[in-house]
């Protein structure tokens, strides 16, 4: 036979057999895993209060795997063929065992046995597939729920007291915050830049009042944070399209008589100068905020959007467009007037229930609809793929 | 809930695997990974004799390194016919790679190139005493018996 020249080695099974899982790797991932200082990756899953506040129609129970700055969705994929992990042995079996193999003595009365061998020392049934869902991840719809929502104007009492900053804890270093965030973070499967990018378009931000807390303030409260340092920065005549000290634009916010008490946290103005600061000179959320200048492109369509949230977030509390525009404007300085057109929106912000009113779409409601759109796709690549729990979910 | 981290390979595993490094790795050098690890999927199962009867009736080789922590049992032998050590380049002998059961039994098989690359995944205690995980190795190849066995004479 022309296999009996070729080399045989011999095949064990190992006992006790160990534990492994196998996963299945993207060529992101393989490259990160095999690049020279190789991350750290988290399995995550929400708290199970989050899992059931934030539900997700593709999964009950699921674990995300996380880079730091990617997230993947974990899926274990059984399968039919056992798959079995290998090592090299030294073949060391007992005598009576060899027959299993080869017959025990050939005509000179030596073994017939492999010098070398392998042996199995684990059989897995499942693999773990990655992938990402069409709409991708986003922290968002968590921190939206983890959050305290904060919806204090600063020209009324405010509907959740904050508490008197006379009485309020030592601020908290960037530290401190940094600290804070992270326990945040832990329930929230995501990646931490994705973390961050969702912690940040809220101006989302954490404050040592009364309590230490995490906030994410209401449109409302947002909006009247612009106004209010808008009206600081021409009152102390400060180009807020040119380089500035936060801590200058800090105190042009501050009324004078009100010094002991300021309109809203600073952590909050801080908050909301990182989220419209020309994006390349945005510091990581790790570090302070010291100097900013804002992105006028940015910072309009942010203020609209503000606006429209803040007024006319739903259907049935509809506003007249050219109110919309009016009032838009009258949010920016003078020299950004010109720039307040609906096309600078971001496209679905806004819905017309007629054509002379307009109101604002959560992001969430959004989603829904731009994800109708790629199913075609969607859908095609299912077909090709070697997944059978996909295959058949296009079917049914 | 605590996120499990997971670490990416370290020397540390190799490590803790002495017996797969001074081991020679007796499969074509394709297959050859770091810490010595490969993957083979058949189709079916092997039944191997379950631990407690087995002990019992045969005894571990008394020479074996460790016999009180492993034991070995022979399933069979592995074979790439087409496979030689002086031409490791030349990837034909993939095509075609045998797995006998016992004596008389073969599977007819061949290795692949996986579409996308495996992480080998261990389980290990944490520093803080949680659980974590570790990437033991990268397998990017594996041997593969899709066909069911075949009756063959003893060779």
């Amino acid at each position: 036979m022309a296999t009996q020249d070729s080399r045989s080695i011999l095949f064990t099974h190992n006992r006790p057999q160990q534990g492994f899982r196998l996963l299945e790797l993207t060529p992101e991932l393989e490259e990160l895993l095999t690049s020279k200082d190789a991350p750290t990756l988290e399995l995550k899953s929400p708290s199970t209060a989050l899992a059931q506040a934030v539900i997700d129609p593709s999964a009950q129970d699921y674990v995300n795997l996380c880079t730091p700055t990617k997230t993947y969705r974990m899926r274990q994929v059984q399968s039919s063929n056992s798959i079995h992990i290998l090592r090299p042995s030294a073949g060391e079996i007992s005598k009576a065992d060899i027959k299993v193999v080869e017959e025990e003595a050939g005509d000179e009365g030596t073994l017939n046995l492999p010098d070398e061998a392998v042996t199995t020392i684990a059989k897995c049934s499942s693999t773990l597939e990655l992938h990402i869902p069409p709409g991708g991840f986003s922290a968002i719809p968590f921190l939206e729920k983890t959050l305290r929502l904060y919806d204090r104007r600063n020209d009324d009492n405010g509907d959740i007291a904050m508490g008197d900053s006379a009485a309020s804890l030592d601020p908290l270093d960037a530290a401190d915050m940094q600290k804070i965030r992270e326990a945040v973070c832990v329930d929230i499967p995501v990646s931490q830049a994705q973390f961050e990018q969702g912690w940040m378009e809220l101006c989302a931000f954490v404050d040592a009042g009364e309590e230490v807390a995490c906030w994410r303030p209401s449109a409302r409260a947002r909006l009247g944070v612009w106004r209010r340092l808008v009206e600081g920065a021409i009152l102390q005549g400060i180009d807020i399209e040119k380089q500035f000290l936060v801590r200058d634009l800090w105190k042009s916010v501050l009324d004078e008589d009100e010094a002991a008490e300021p309109p809203f946290p600073r952590p909050l103005l801080e908050a909301v100068v990182r989220r419209i600061c020309v994006g390349d000179e945005r510091p990581a959320l790790a570090d302070e905020v010291i100097w900013a200048s804002f992105d006028k492109v940015e910072c309009v369509q942010w203020v609209g959007e503000t606006y429209l949230a803040a007024t006319a977030p739903v259907v049935s509390s509809a506003i007249g467009r050219s109110e919309f525009l009016r009032a838009w404007k009258d949010c920016l300085p003078e020299s950004w007037r010109g720039e307040a057109v609906l096309s600078k929106l971001t496209n679905g912000c806004y819905k017309s229930p007629d054509p002379t009113t307009i109101h604002f779409v959560e992001p969430s409601q959004r989603e829904q609809t731009a994800k109708a759109v790629p199913t075609g796709p969607a859908a095609a690549k299912a077909k090709n793929t070697r997944n059978w729990h996909e295959l058949l979910k296009g079917r049914r | 809930m605590p996120s499990i981290k997971l670490h990416p390979s370290s020397g540390s595993s190799r490590a803790k695997a002495p017996n797969s490094q001074t081991l020679p790795n007796p499969l074509p050098s394709l297959l050859q990974t770091p810490t010595g690890l490969a993957i083979l999927e058949l189709q079916g199962t092997i039944n191997v004799p379950t631990s407690n009867e087995d002990e019992m009736t045969d005894s571990p080789n008394p020479n074996a390194p460790n016999p009180a922590s492993t034991f070995e049992t022979p399933i069979g032998k592995l074979m790439f016919p087409d496979y030689s050590v002086h031409n490791p380049d030349d990837t034909k002998w993939m095509k075609r790679a045998y797995l006998y059961v016992g004596r008389y039994q073969r599977m007819t098989g061949e290795v692949k190139k996986l579409p996308r690359p495996i992480a080998v995944l261990q389980r290990h205690q944490g520093e803080g005493g949680g659980e974590e995980l570790e990437v033991v190795e990268i397998v990017r190849y594996k041997i593969f018996f899709k066909s069911r066995p075949e009756p063959v004479n003893d060779v």
